[in-house]
């Protein structure tokens, strides 16, 4: 087990020289996995807001679907995209296989049933009473959904962290759609893979160590702004 | 006589299938102050909220100043305010929440001025309270803050829903005080909610009855439900539990809520006929009607509640007090069915 110690100091060593290649990967990964969470969340918190608003037919198999597709397995999306951007498939003129736009539009589709599902279960969870509140101080429909969004914007923080780790730690999508070209599409995760497979243990546990490096920054960050708003 | 602020027609509202409101006609008058009086799922709350426009009757129309009105309308979302049962604030300070129709509508002025004074208004201190967090008020402090949000917003018109009713005492009347300074400093028509018939009786130009959602009268009814029993042929009656005999003509069905109106009382004692019902009673409560200065009596029969209109003229009006038994009479062709 020596390797983990090992893997521990040398983490901190990649880290603290600065080490091109590691920083690559990360600059990479939280690239990517912004461009991802961003779309997902412009996207999938007004459909989740209408999911879990508005009462409407069929509405109990639309969040029955959703709630099967967050377990969608990532191979299994990045196979599907893989299969729309490769130059055969139906999208493969937008030439974004291998490209750092093609993992986000992978990894979207991963993200999106989150962000609804969790945005739809955090309205749902709103109290009956906020609307008449908003309305009878004379909201428009507009400000009406605005500030509903602000009231349950803890339950829609916690459904994009949900989201934001999902998309950070995946490793199906990147692998398929991305390649894990060295410097251009190797995000932390299919490089921990790779270094795995050629027995760079150290290398793999230092790239996981930033992975949970990343998350406990972005933990913190949001235990600060639920305290402050 | 001004045109009605409101007027409603032909208003008829379902919850899943089931009517929970039906108003053939009802108008009111601006600058008035309008009670509603009725059980528990009478219809009161329904009927704010659809003048309240926060939501639509599934029939029928709502006319606000001559214009047909509905949720989110222009003409008026910003003129009519309600405010609910039970205190509710959003997630946010004191402040933001005070604040937060004001911003709503643009305009200048201090933010934190106008946020003082509507506290003010419903006794609690800027300084001490704006800055607080939603969750660090106790259930009356809450009911206030909610209140001065909707007093900031002078308002054409004030829907007050059970506003005491979740409050203490003390809270109770300091909301009583802001609701009719707010009309008398900006003439604002107040429509009121309560079970608190004697507040309601002494403050409204107005008070209506509602029960199964329909306006059965103007409140001074007593409502007595079945079952009724056929004394003899035609006539028609139920036993009280303190052993007297409820007269009232055939009912449309043996269930049906029965609608009482006592005769006002006199000085003279009246004889029991075929027309007349007497029963005995025991005075529990006193109160004077400031608009028209009556005095009303509550008088138990039974254990139920009726309320005895007095005579205005001082020689024609009985001296009872509260603890008195005394005699009540009303016409058996004159009760109504709901």
């Amino acid at each position: 087990m020596d390797f983990l110690f090992d893997g521990f100091i040398q983490a901190f060593a990649l880290l603290l020289s600065g080490n091109a290649e590691t920083y690559s990967a990360i600059k990479v990964t939280l690239m990517v996995s912004s461009y991802s969470l961003g779309c997902s969340l412009v996207i999938g918190i007004p459909l989740g807001f209408g999911l879990g608003y508005f009462t409407f037919r069929g509405k109990k198999s639309i969040r029955t679907v959703v709630d099967t597709l967050m377990a969608l397995p990532t191979v299994f999306i990045g196979l599907l995209v893989y299969a729309f951007l490769t130059h055969r498939g139906p999208l493969g003129d937008f030439g974004l296989l291998f490209t750092l736009p093609g993992i986000a539009v992978g990894q979207t589709i991963l993200a999106l049933p989150i962000v609804i599902g969790l945005s739809a279960t955090a309205v749902e969870s709103m109290d009956n009473k906020l609307r008449l509140a908003i309305m009878s101080m004379g909201a428009n429909r507009r400000q009406l959904f605005l500030t509903s969004l602000w009231e349950v914007r803890h339950g829609l923080l916690a459904g994009s962290i949900a989201a934001y780790g999902r998309v950070m730690t995946e490793v199906g999508i990147s692998m398929m759609v991305g390649g894990n070209i060295k410097w251009h599409t190797r995000t932390i995760t299919t490089a921990i893979a790779l270094e795995t497979n050629k027995g760079q243990f150290g290398m793999g546990v230092a790239l996981g160590l930033v992975l949970l490096i990343i998350a406990f920054g972005v933990n913190i960050s949001v235990s600060f702004l639920r305290r402050r708003y | 006589m001004a045109a009605p602020i409101f007027e409603i027609n032909a208003l008829k509202h379902e919850y899943a299938g089931r009517t929970v409101l039906e108003i053939e006609h009802l108008g009111i008058r601006p600058a008035s102050i309008v009670g509603l009086i009725g059980p528990n799922g009478s219809g009161k709350s329904t009927l704010l909220k659809m003048i309240g426009l926060i939501e639509k009757p599934t029939k029928g129309e709502i006319q606000f100043n001559g214009h047909k009105v509905e949720p989110f309308s222009e003409e008026a979302r910003f003129r009519i305010t309600l405010l609910p049962q039970e205190p509710f604030l959003m997630k946010r300070n004191v402040f933001a929440n005070v604040t937060y129709g004001l911003k709503l509508r643009g305009g200048g002025g201090s933010l934190m001025k106008k946020a003082h004074k509507a506290l003010a208004m419903v006794g609690l201190e800027g300084d001490e309270f704006l800055q607080r967090p939603w969750y660090a008020l106790s259930g009356g402090e809450a009911q206030r803050v909610a209140l001065a949000a909707r007093l900031a917003l002078k308002p054409t018109v004030l829907l007050l829903d059970e506003p005491t009713a979740s409050v203490d005492a003390g809270s109770a009347q300091l909301i009583k005080e802001a609701a009719l300074r707010a009309r008398q400093a900006s003439g604002t028509t107040l429509v009121i909610a309560s079970h608190d018939l004697q507040w309601l009786f002494e403050i409204c130009d107005e008070v209506l009855h509602l029960f199964k959602g329909k306006i059965l009268g103007k409140g001074r009814e007593t409502v007595i439900f079945g079952p009724w029993h056929e004394l003899s042929a035609g006539q028609w009656g139920k036993v009280l539990p303190d052993a007297q005999l409820l007269r009232v003509p055939a009912p449309p069905n043996p269930e049906a809520p029965a609608l009482i109106d006592l005769l006002p009382a006199v000085t003279e004692p009246v004889p029991e006929t075929d027309e007349l019902n007497r029963l005995k009673g025991t005075v529990s409560r006193l109160s004077l009607e400031k608009k028209t200065g009556h005095v009303f009596a509550t008088v138990l029969v039974g254990g139920h509640p009726f309320t005895l209109r007095m005579a205005t003229n001082q020689k024609e009006r009985p001296h009872i007090y509260p603890g008195d038994t005394i005699s009540v009479h009303y016409r058996i062709d004159q009760v109504k069915w709901v």
